[in-house]
């Protein structure tokens, strides 16, 4: 792997909430083309990691370098906060809870970050918003307001408003976990096929089968660390922590 | 003359009134919806300390009458006189007119920006993180996803105060100005016919009604994004049905 190949990399990632130490040093790569699956007991660290890596929370310490340019964060502090819009214009995010505009429609959520931080003309914008929303099934839906969708629905919007970006890589924080379990099958079979189109993807997520079919690397979070890595395969035939092997039999 | 005859004859001293009702009412809602926004921002997010001045100036308006604050205005400059003619002030401080404007401004802008505050917290933190994490900065945060929900949110409580602030501008009859209460009084105190304050009453019923339903209306078009789909066509429909 040439350097060129890493997008994303956190170094000695450490966050605090108050006295609590939710996480305790983390470091994660993530290649171009890779998909790593984050897993972990709830209350591990694994969807504040996430937030980190999009400075939505802000370490305590550590370094996120992305395309090789690193933020170092001293004291909560992130050296160069100027980095960050740009860093957040090119790493997409899906959220459990959807997060969409509730007072816009499906394709204006969509339009939005093209026109308004890209600056992209509205007519292209459109073009776009409405292919993107076809690529995951909903273009007839496009006009609806949030409200007017269910779960799955709202789930895959964000999805198209992420790639309207056109992210160098997405993250996604347990963007299942909010939805009905017959709902869960449409999100999963859209983050499939970006999958396999070779995106740039970490996904916090409590899917077995997704870690296990779709992801390229596998990470297990525990008390704030990561307790065991590697590809699916190994960790899930050959689990070599106590912690994991634990972790996987409850499921 | 009977109470018709009297309308009949001075209804354009009424009109008169009402106009500068409409004013003094418009001028300072407008005035105070300019200032609110910047302020209910540093309500919501500024350090106890950076808001200390704002929460004493709020407290202050909000626990004294608005009648004392204009008094305290109109009266109140007249003893500044000599300071303020140092700083050529006194010219705008000896026309009543400014001095209820000032008033009426000072007062519902500390309103607005309260109920402004209010919707301000109310927004979900998830839809700005959203916005966070699209990179965008945070001037269009406020103004693409943080001000459009404040503002649906604070709609039926700012339409309240702006009602509550026409009539409260019927205090500035009482520093001279003529507005439809200062004109019913200076009608009456020609024609000793207490009807003309029943005029007066219905006048300023007018008024709220029709501002209650224009309010009305644009509520329901901001609000086209929680109405289930079948109350949305009929919010259509009514909103339609009403231009024609």
């Amino acid at each position: 792997m040439s350097k060129a190949d890493l997008i994303l990399e956190a170094n000695d990632i450490y966050k605090s909430f108050g006295t609590v130490e939710v996480l305790k040093g983390i470091s994660l790569e993530a290649k171009n083309h890779e998909v790593i699956s984050i897993l972990g007991a709830s209350g591990s660290g694994k969807s504040t990691f996430l937030r980190c890596l999009n400075f939505l929370e802000i370490p305590t310490s550590g370094t996120i370098a992305f395309h090789g340019e690193p933020v170092n964060i001293v004291n909560g502090k992130p050296v160069n906060p100027k980095h960050i819009e740009a860093i957040r214009s090119r790493l997409g995010m899906v959220f459990q809870q959807f997060n969409l505009w509730t007072h816009r429609t499906a394709i204006e959520n969509v339009m939005e970050g093209p026109i308004y931080v890209k600056k992209m003309a509205k007519n292209l914008a459109r073009e776009k918003a409405e292919s993107l929303l076809e690529r995951v099934g909903l273009k007839d839906r496009m006009h609806m307001y949030p409200s007017q969708l269910s779960g799955g629905q709202q789930q895959r919007v964000a999805i198209a408003r992420a790639l309207a970006m056109e992210p160098d890589a997405i993250l996604f924080d347990e963007p299942t976990s909010a939805l009905d379990p017959e709902l869960v099958g449409e999100v999963l079979k859209v983050m499939q096929s970006l999958a396999a189109e070779g995106r740039t993807m970490i996904v916090v997520t409590h899917e077995m089968a997704f870690a296990r079919d779709v992801s390229s690397k596998v990470v297990f979070f525990h008390a704030g660390k990561i307790a065991e890595q590697g590809t699916p395969d190994e960790m899930f035939k050959n689990p070599k922590t106590e912690v994991f092997q634990k972790f996987i039999s409850n499921i | 003359m009977d109470s018709l005859e009297i309308i009949i004859k001075y209804w354009p001293k009424l009109l008169d009134g009402t106009l500068m009702t409409l004013k003094l009412t418009f001028l300072s809602v407008l005035i105070a919806a300019i200032i609110s926004p910047f302020l209910s921002l540093t309500r919501a997010n500024a350090s106890p300390i950076a808001q200390a001045p704002l929460r004493l100036y709020i407290s202050f308006i909000r626990g004294t009458p608005i009648l004392a604050q204009l008094f305290l205005v109109y009266y109140g400059s007249g003893q500044f006189r000599l300071i303020l003619q140092e700083w050529g002030l006194w010219g705008f401080f000896r026309d009543p007119f400014n001095c209820a404007l000032l008033t009426f401004v000072l007062n519902t802008t500390a309103y607005q920006t309260e109920i402004l505050r209010g919707g301000v917290m109310g927004v979900n933190r998830g839809e700005i993180e959203a916005g966070k994490a699209l990179g965008m900065n945070k001037l269009r945060i406020l103004q693409r996803i943080v001000f459009p929900h404040a503002y649906r949110i604070a709609w039926p409580a700012l339409g309240n105060e702006i009602i509550l602030m026409m009539k409260a501008s019927a205090l500035a009859s009482v520093v001279t100005i003529f507005d439809i209460l200062g004109r019913t009084r200076q009608i009456f105190s020609r024609t000793f016919d207490f009807s003309i304050y029943l005029w007066a009453a219905i006048l300023y019923l007018c008024i709220t009604a029709i501002f209650v339903l224009i309010w009305r209306q644009a509520e329901l078009r901001l609000n086209k994004h929680i109405m289930p789909s079948d109350h949305l066509i009929v919010a259509d429909d009514h909103l339609s049905a009403h231009k024609k």
